[in-house]
């Protein structure tokens, strides 16, 4: 069973033109022990899945799912009591600009402190417990690469420099010891050894810990080092999805080709100082979204037939949408 | 923090010091003979009119004058009134503490009841109860306080009868003057029936606080709704959400400080608004305070005691300013990210 399964999510932006569908049927799932990379070009709605995950969204947004189960339960349809205490001990989420996303008036270390479950202490008295926790997270703080935890914990937000409060964001989001770690962009901004730094550990622990990892980013290097699974979105649709090697070798819908072709180190090929190829245009916006599937406009095998939505299919592991994959011949 | 304190120390200073230069100007621009306007001693003889001169150094040229004003300023000789020769600082410390527990009690009240409505209108956003707070708040905003405290009158002492017009305190009542401030000096008088004195210094206040608070606080509560709307649309609070935390722990722990630690020099502000607004209630409900004084003797053109109110009022006003920004840089980290003045 697989431990996240959200099928048809929906959600539903209130904007002056009326509602929007800034997600339009997005299929998600995640084995435990799985590495799953969500991609998408920026604006494509990652993290707007993130948040609708762990139910970080606006009121005023109405989010709408077939299925959004959590080992068999269903998320949206739990007491708001059940689905916090789900998201409290077995999810824990990075969010996008960890350094706003930190309360800027909270010393870091009682963010930190925030996020240790009583359960994970085992002593009585409340003073033995404060050491407890101080420990654990400077024990946290280290596994992340950050050497000088008191100067860390001792600050705020605003005082601590952006890869810092990044890593700070992912101790914080393992202190708990999740199931699920959902980390929307977790490298962004960091000089590329403490990426690598983090990726290792991200990868540690998904062997040592059986943590499964959402892992959003646009970043293909870093996932095709690490992810088993895929899934690519394009302007708040599922486009396709399916394994790491499959999708890398023979990708079937044109925007996973188009966004694999514009990773230049992916292209073995390419002859020195060609053209990078890119499709047309740019992603439309909320306002002006196209009807049917979204790339449409975009799309170099575009047809009539692509003003209807096509249906997912499915070869094996593999599912995509569209009408004109590009296994078919030469339309 | 020492450099934060030495630079608004040295504002304080500075403004203080224009202060002083203005209200010694005025002196001179005021009509009449400056030397009256400056001492408040209109002197017939020759001999006195010579003394006062030496005193003031009015012949030394303005900077020797102007020295001499401030040492006479800071050892608490402000000259007398025309009107009534009481010496103006001694007045001063009478009137002003009258008009400071006022402001006080207003401030105070317009906070309890301007930030838990903010705060309940900031979480409703959009929804009804956030409507029916902004559309009272308002109605509250728009009603100029003098129009209000006359109307309040007409309700409450006239037609019903129930509480006192004017005053701070019966006059059947003798309460000795200690501090200024009519229920301190109340608790500590040595005087029967305290309960009963009390009770009418209370019904007393009752009147000109609500009309001066009902304007700060419907004031209070737009500034906290809105700064409440902004930071529970941050992104911190919904990672404080995804971090799995109920409404009311993310509300607490999260949310209030952050709302209200910004709004806090703003809400400052608003004491200076008050005072102003207290010195026209002052008038209409007689009470004893500065603004009342003040008026009086702007309309017997008392020009030292217009001189030295000015003066009094407009130090409050930037002590009061500067204190509270002092005290926000010590509670609130954020703002030690701000050393020096933002545009």
């Amino acid at each position: 069973m697989p431990l996240l399964d959200i099928k048809n999510l929906t959600l539903e932006i209130d904007t002056p033109l009326g509602w929007v569908k800034a997600l339009d049927k997005i299929n998600l799932s995640i084995d435990s022990r799985e590495v799953r990379a969500l991609v998408g070009e920026s604006g494509s709605g990652k993290s707007l899945v993130v948040k609708s995950i762990v139910g970080a969204l606006s009121d005023r947004w109405k989010v709408t799912a077939d299925r959004m189960n959590w080992k068999g339960q269903d998320l949206l349809s739990m007491s708001d009591s059940q689905r916090r205490s789900i998201t409290r001990s077995e999810i824990s989420v990075v969010l996008q600009n960890p350094a706003t996303s930190l309360d800027p008036s909270a010393t870091l270390r009682e963010q930190i402190e925030e996020s240790i479950a009583d359960s994970q202490l085992s002593k009585g008295w409340f003073w033995q417990r404060r050491q407890q926790r101080r420990e654990i997270s400077a024990q946290q703080l280290h596994k992340v690469g950050i050497r000088d935890h008191d100067l860390c914990l001792g600050s705020y937000p605003h005082e601590v420099a952006e890869d810092i409060s990044q890593k700070f964001a992912l101790a914080m989001a393992l202190v708990s010891n999740p199931k699920l770690l959902i980390a929307d962009n977790p490298t962004m901004g960091m000089e590329p050894t403490t990426k690598v730094q983090v990726l290792r550990l991200l990868a540690k622990l998904n062997k040592t810990r059986e943590l499964s990892i959402l892992f959003v980013s646009h970043d293909l290097l870093a996932i095709s080092a690490m992810a088993d699974t895929m899934t690519v979105l394009y302007c708040g649709q599922t486009v396709e999805s399916g394994k790491m090697g499959q999708l890398k070798r023979r990708p079937l819908h044109p925007y996973t080709k188009a966004l694999l072709d514009s990773a230049p180190s992916f292209r073995r090929d390419l002859p020195p100082k060609a053209a990078l190829s890119s499709l047309d245009g740019t992603i439309p916006t909320l306002q002006h979204l196209p009807i049917g599937c979204r790339l449409g406009p975009r799309c170099p095998r575009a047809q009539k037939e692509c003003v209807k939505m096509p249906d997912v299919r499915r070869i094996h592991d593999h599912h995509y949408a569209c009408h004109f994959p590009l296994h078919r011949d030469k339309i | 923090m020492f450099v934060y304190l030495g630079r608004r120390l040295n504002l304080l200073f500075i403004t203080l010091l224009i202060l002083c230069i203005a209200s010694y100007t005025l002196a001179f621009l005021f009509p009449g003979d400056p030397l009256t306007n400056l001492s408040g001693n209109p002197t017939t003889s020759d001999d006195q009119t010579q003394q006062l001169r030496m005193m003031y150094a009015l012949d030394n040229g303005y900077i020797a004058g102007f020295w001499q004003y401030l040492k006479l300023t800071l050892s608490g000789e402000w000259g007398q009134s025309l009107t009534s020769q009481n010496p103006i600082f001694s007045d001063i410390c009478q009137f002003l503490p009258a008009s400071l527990e006022l402001s006080l009690y207003a401030m105070a009240v317009s906070l309890l009841i301007g930030i838990p409505l903010g705060i309940v209108a900031g979480l409703n956003h959009r929804r009804y109860t956030d409507m029916g707070i902004l559309s009272v708040s308002l109605i509250g905003f728009s009603m100029p306080v003098f129009w209000l405290a006359l109307l309040l009158i007409l309700v409450f002492a006239l037609q019903w009868g129930g509480l006192p017009m004017s005053g701070r305190v019966s006059l059947i009542y003798d309460i000795p003057h200690q501090t200024g401030f009519m229920l301190v000096d109340i608790l500590r008088a040595d005087i029967a029936n305290k309960q009963q004195v009390l009770m009418d210094a209370l019904h007393h206040l009752f009147l000109p606080t609500l009309a001066l608070s009902i304007v700060t606080s419907s004031l209070v509560i737009r500034l906290t709704r809105r700064s409440v709307i902004n930071v529970m649309g941050s992104d911190y609070i919904k990672a404080a959400y995804a971090k799995g935390l109920s409404r009311t722990q993310v509300f607490w722990h999260h949310g209030m400080k952050n709302a209200l630690l910004p709004i806090m020099p703003q809400l400052a502000m608003q004491f200076t608004v008050l005072l102003t607004n207290a010195m026209i209630v002052e008038v209409i409900f007689s009470w004893p305070g500065i603004g009342e004084w003040m008026i009086q003797a702007i309309y017997q053109r008392d020009f030292p005691a217009i001189r030295g109110g000015m003066l009094a009022v407009s130090a409050l006003v930037v002590i009061v300013t500067i204190s509270v920004d002092l005290l926000i840089r010590m509670i609130y980290p954020l703002s030690k990210k701000q050393l020096h003045a933002q545009v």
